[in-house]
C-alpha cells in the first residue's frame, strides 16, 4: 500500500518537477498514469482483437512499469478499459476487421 | 560469390539508367496475390539453418522476464517463394503482428499511390490538404515529410525515455491522441523545413493524414484496401485511426507476417504487381536513396541510421557513416523496422524478403547477425 501511494504521489508530481527541469522544452499536459492506462487499454484492446491472442498473453503483453493499471476485458463487447487509483481511466474499443481498435475521445 | 552479385549488380545498374525506355515492371512466374507458393530450401543447409534457428528462436530466462531476443515468426520469401517460416510463442500464420514503425513504409507505399494517382505532389504544401493549427507548419512539404525534414521541433522518445517529453507518446496515448494532425501542426518550426532530418512519428502520421486528405475525396472509404491492400492480397492488414479517423501512419498497422512479406515484395518489384505499375516510375529508387536532409544537419541521430523516404538503408554515408549499417548484408538491402524487434528487409541483388515480428524488450537482438544467417540459406542457389 505504501508503494502504491508513493507511485500516486509521484505521477502527480512528476510532470510539475520535469517541467521545471526540461529546459524550455516542450513538456506535454499529461502525466504517467494517464499514459498507462491509455496505453495499456489501446495495446490490450489491438492484442486482444487484432492480434486474437490469449487474455493471459495479452495481459502480459501490455504490462508496464510501475503496473498500477487495472484492465478489464469484455470479449462479448470487444471493449477493454483501465483504471489506475480512481482518477484515471481508459478505455478502448473494437471498431471493425479494418480500422482495429480505437480509444475513446 | 562476389562475382555473381557483381554481375547482377552491373545488369541492374544498365536496366536503371535513366533515359532508356520507361522501365518495365519485373516479370514473375507467379504472384503471391492469393497465397505465397513454397519451395524449399537447398541441399545440404542442415548447418546454416541450424546456426540461424539457434540465433532467432533461442529464448533466455522466464517469458515474463522478457528478456533477450523474442522472436514471433520469421518468414522468408527466395525467389518468389516462400522458402522458410516458423512460429513461436503462440503465433501461428494466421495471427496479426503489430507493425509499430514498419507502418511508416506503408505509409511510404500510399503515399506512392496518392501521387501515381495525381491527387497530390511531393511539392504540396501540407496546408493544401489538411489544416495546420499552427501556421508556420505551411511551409512543410510533402517531400519533407517522406525525408523526416519538416523540422519540426519533436522529441521521438519511448517507454525508456522521459514520458513527459516524449512527442510521440503524447501523440498516440496523450493530448495528441483524439487529433494527431492538430497535434503535429501544433508544434513550433525548429528548422526550415528540407534542411534537418529527425526521425519522427509526427512527420509520417502527418503525412498519412495528408495522404488519406487527398485520396478519400477522390477515391471514398476504403480506398487503402481498394488500390493497395486488395491488389497485393495483404487482406489481414488493419489500418489503426485515431478519434478523428487519421489513419496513424507512423505506428499502427498490424498484418500476418506473410502479408508483411508481401508489402515487401512490392518494393522488391518496383512498386509493380502481376505486370502493373502502382507506384510511380522511379518512386522505389528515390525512396532507397539517402535522404537529402539527413546529409545536411541530423537531430538525434545515432551511427547506423541511414535512411531514405520512411525505409532504413544499407548505405555508407562518406564523411558521415563510413561503413554499412549492417556489415554482413548486401549494400542494396533496405529494410522497414519497427520497435521491438519488427522488420521487412528487402534484398534486391539476392531476390529476397526476410520478415521477423518479435517482442524484444532489450536490445540484444542484431540485425547484421540475423540477416547473415538467413542469407546463408539461401546464398549460392544456382
Amino acid at each position: 500500500m505504501k508503494r502504491t501511494l508513493l507511485v500516486v504521489l509521484l505521477g502527480a508530481l512528476l510532470p510539475a518537477l520535469s517541467a521545471c527541469e526540461s529546459g524550455g522544452w516542450r513538456t506535454y499536459d499529461n502525466n504517467d498514469l494517464e499514459l498507462v492506462t491509455v496505453y495499456t487499454a489501446k495495446d490490450a484492446c489491438t492484442c486482444l482483437f487484432v492480434m486474437e491472442r490469449e487474455d493471459e498473453f495479452c495481459r502480459a503483453f501490455v504490462k508496464a512499469n510501475p503496473s498500477v493499471a487495472h484492465l478489464t476485458i469484455d470479449r462479448e463487447k470487444k471493449v477493454v478499459e483501465t483504471s489506475a487509483l480512481l482518477l484515471w481511466g481508459a478505455r478502448s474499443r473494437y471498431v471493425d476487421e479494418r480500422s482495429g481498435c480505437v480509444l475513446d475521445p | 560469390m562476389s562475382r555473381i552479385r557483381g554481375v547482377l549488380a552491373l545488369i541492374a545498374a544498365l536496366l536503371g539508367v535513366p533515359g532508356l525506355a520507361a522501365a518495365a515492371c519485373p516479370e514473375r512466374d507467379a504472384w503471391p496475390t492469393q497465397d505465397w507458393r513454397k519451395a524449399t530450401l537447398p541441399a545440404g543447409r542442415e548447418p546454416a539453418l541450424q546456426a540461424f534457428e539457434e540465433y532467432a528462436f533461442t529464448r533466455v530466462g522466464k517469458d515474463e522476464e522478457r528478456k533477450g531476443v523474442r522472436t514471433d515468426a520469421v518468414v522468408i520469401i527466395h525467389r518468389g517463394r516462400l522458402v522458410y517460416e516458423r512460429y513461436a510463442r503462440g503465433f501461428k500464420a494466421e495471427h496479426r503482428h503489430l507493425g509499430w514503425s514498419m507502418s511508416k513504409s506503408v505509409t511510404n507505399a500510399l503515399t506512392a499511390l496518392a501521387v501515381a494517382r495525381g491527387a497530390l505532389s511531393l511539392d504540396d504544401s501540407i496546408c493544401k490538404h489538411v489544416k495546420a493549427t499552427n501556421e508556420v507548419a505551411c511551409a512543410i512539404t510533402v517531400r519533407n515529410l517522406l525525408e523526416f525534414g519538416s523540422g519540426l521541433d519533436w522529441k521521438e522518445g519511448y517507454e525508456n525515455d522521459s514520458l513527459q517529453t516524449s512527442s510521440v507518446l503524447a501523440m498516440l496515448y496523450g493530448e495528441g491522441r483524439r487529433d494527431m494532425v492538430g497535434f503535429i501542426t501544433s508544434h513550433a518550426l525548429r528548422d526550415k523545413p528540407g534542411t534537418s532530418w529527425e526521425y519522427s512519428s509526427g512527420d509520417t502520421t502527418l503525412l498519412a493524414g495528408v495522404v488519406g486528405a487527398a485520396m478519400k475525396p477522390r477515391f471514398g472509404d476504403g480506398w487503402e484496401w481498394k488500390l493497395l491492400l486488395e491488389p497485393v492480397g495483404a487482406r489481414s492488414m488493419v489500418l489503426e485511426r485515431d478519434a478523428k479517423g487519421t489513419l496513424v501512419g507512423s505506428s499502427l498497422l498490424h498484418a500476418t507476417p506473410r502479408d508483411w512479406a508481401k508489402l515487401g515484395f512490392l518494393f522488391l518489384n518496383d512498386g509493380c504487381w502481376e505486370g502493373h505499375r502502382l507506384f510511380p516510375e522511379g518512386w522505389v529508387a528515390d525512396s532507397v536513396a539517402v535522404s537529402e536532409p539527413l546529409k545536411h544537419k541530423r537531430v538525434d541521430w545515432d551511427p547506423g541510421d541511414v535512411q531514405g523516404r520512411q525505409l532504413w538503408l544499407n548505405r555508407r554515408v562518406p564523411g558521415l557513416q563510413d561503413e554499412k549499417p549492417w556489415l554482413d548484408v548486401p549494400e542494396d538491402a533496405y529494410a522497414m523496422r519497427g520497435h521491438w524487434g519488427q522488420s521487412v528487409t528487402i534484398i534486391p541483388s539476392l531476390d529476397m524478403v526476410v520478415v521477423r515480428v518479435s517482442d524484444d524488450r532489450e536490445k540484444a537482438f542484431k540485425l547484421n547477425t540475423f540477416l547473415a544467417r538467413a542469407i546463408a540459406l539461401v546464398e549460392g542457389t544456382p
